[in-house]
């Protein structure tokens, strides 16, 4: 079965039956998974970070890394593979974990979780399943033939988003 | 044998990495060294010399014009980041493998401590000259290298350890570690390095990265720089399988390092630059 890896500040877009879309070890970062059932569609975008304004210029060269310039960004490369615009999208998110921290210093994940809801609601979006925050890694992969998205973590197995 | 006799016995039979790394370490220890009495210890040594080559030429360092000689690329490196590479390519082989223990896959260990090594030279900048970047590099390249050997030994015990974590009776993996095996990667890289004769700040470095308040305080400044350089590594999703970001941060850090909110996410931006670069410079 042919695996597609999307790296940190990436985003694939796959109609391809058979194919599994895959992203590893989120960290703090967030997974943001995009399917068109009706288009048999399937995106996903690994976002690093929750805003481009810290550094713009990484923002053009990459732009998947920032929340704000990843999603609208993955959004048009759905529609540049068959999306028609009009709605039906589901949305799920899974990553944004955090380390233990009581003063809150290193709450990237938060940070990109929130960050990433408020982007989807300017595009009227809103996700279904969250799988989001905690102190773990995850992996996620989602099946073309089946549009399921697992969520894997060492020492913790899988389970379905 | 006790699991405590058997780890004891593993790391006496692990292999020594080059001993030119430490030799270079043990002769920039020493203030009256020379440039010369470097450059000599790297020219001895074939496959150092030509990773010193290529890492003074790859776009961290380039300035214009290539570099062809080896007091060049350590003038323009600094001696800390010499030893820093010599330790990459004589240990390279160890982080390889995978860690069974940590459901952490071949590879794994080398990202992780590579992009920690990248985070901590950063990090050293946040010190007010406290820290040596290339020594804050090298330790973050060697703070986890006791999972290499206690990783076997916590086969079987990893699902037991992430719940204790998840359900909070154990305070972090560390814990988890020590009720599971009675001893943790700290302690055992610390043993580790010293057998290997290792300089102290870099032998605590490895014992107290995820509890640094417990350090002397002369290394705290390292000791600690090495503790965010490890989070940020694990944040930026780069950690080793079970244990990635069960543990605490230690705010004491605010001390020893003068650094804001949106300087942690530059540097957590500028290790995923610089690691694939790196990782091809040394692999190449």
């Amino acid at each position: 079965m042919n695996v597609i890896y999307v790296g940190v500040g990436e985003y694939e877009v796959s109609k391809t039956p058979g194919e599994i879309v895959k992203t590893l070890a989120l960290g703090s970062c967030v997974a943001v998974v995009i399917l068109d059932p009706k288009n048999k569609l399937v995106g996903l975008l690994h976002v690093a970070l929750p805003e481009s304004s810290i550094n713009k210029k990484r923002a053009m060269e990459r732009p998947g890394m920032f929340a704000d310039t990843g999603i609208p960004k993955l959004l048009d490369e759905i529609k540049k593979f068959g999306y028609d615009g009009k709605g039906g999208l589901i949305v799920k998110l899974a990553g944004g974990a955090s380390i233990m921290d009581p003063n809150n210093t290193f709450n990237i994940g938060k940070r990109n979780v929130l960050a990433i809801r408020k982007i989807l609601w300017r595009f009227r979006l809103g996700a279904i399943a969250e799988d989001v925050r905690g102190n773990i890694s995850r992996s996620v992969s989602v099946d073309m033939n089946t549009g399921k998205v697992i969520v894997t973590s060492p020492g913790r197995g899988e389970w379905e988003l | 044998m006790s699991i405590i006799e058997q780890i004891t016995q593993r790391i006496k039979e692990h292999p020594l990495p080059s001993m030119v790394a430490f030799e270079i370490l043990r002769t920039i220890e020493d203030e009256d060294h020379s440039l010369k009495d470097v450059v000599k210890l790297v020219e001895n040594d074939a496959s150092l010399t030509s990773e010193i080559l290529k890492m003074a030429n790859s776009a961290a360092y380039y300035r214009g014009q290539p570099v062809t000689t080896i007091s060049r690329s350590v003038l323009l490196m600094g001696e800390m980041m010499v030893v820093g590479v010599a330790i990459c390519v004589s240990t390279s082989i160890i982080y390889q493998r995978p860690l069974d223990g940590y459901e952490s896959p071949e590879g794994e260990l080398w990202d992780h401590s590579l992009r920690s090594a990248i985070a901590c030279r950063e990090l050293a900048k946040f010190t007010k000259g406290k820290v040596n970047p290339g020594l804050a590099f090298t330790a973050g390249l060697l703070h986890d290298i006791g999972k290499s050997i206690i990783s076997e030994f916590l086969v079987g015990s990893t699902k037991e350890m992430t719940d204790l974590c998840a359900s909070r009776e154990a305070a972090d993996y560390i814990e988890a570690e020590r009720r599971a095996v009675g001893t943790d990667h700290c302690e055992v890289g610390y043993t580790l390095v010293q057998e290997w004769g290792l300089p102290e700040m870099l032998c605590l470095a490895l014992r107290d990265h995820h509890h640094p308040s417990k350090t002397e305080n002369q290394y705290k400044h390292l000791v600690y720089t090495v503790h965010l350089g490890d989070i940020i590594s694990m944040l930026g999703g780069a950690g080793t399988g079970s244990d990635s970001l069960a543990y605490t941060v230690d705010n004491e850090y605010e001390k020893y390092l003068n650094i804001q909110k949106d300087e942690l996410s530059l540097i957590l931006l500028k290790v995923e630059e610089d690691f694939t670069e790196l990782k091809e410079t040394l692999m190449s």
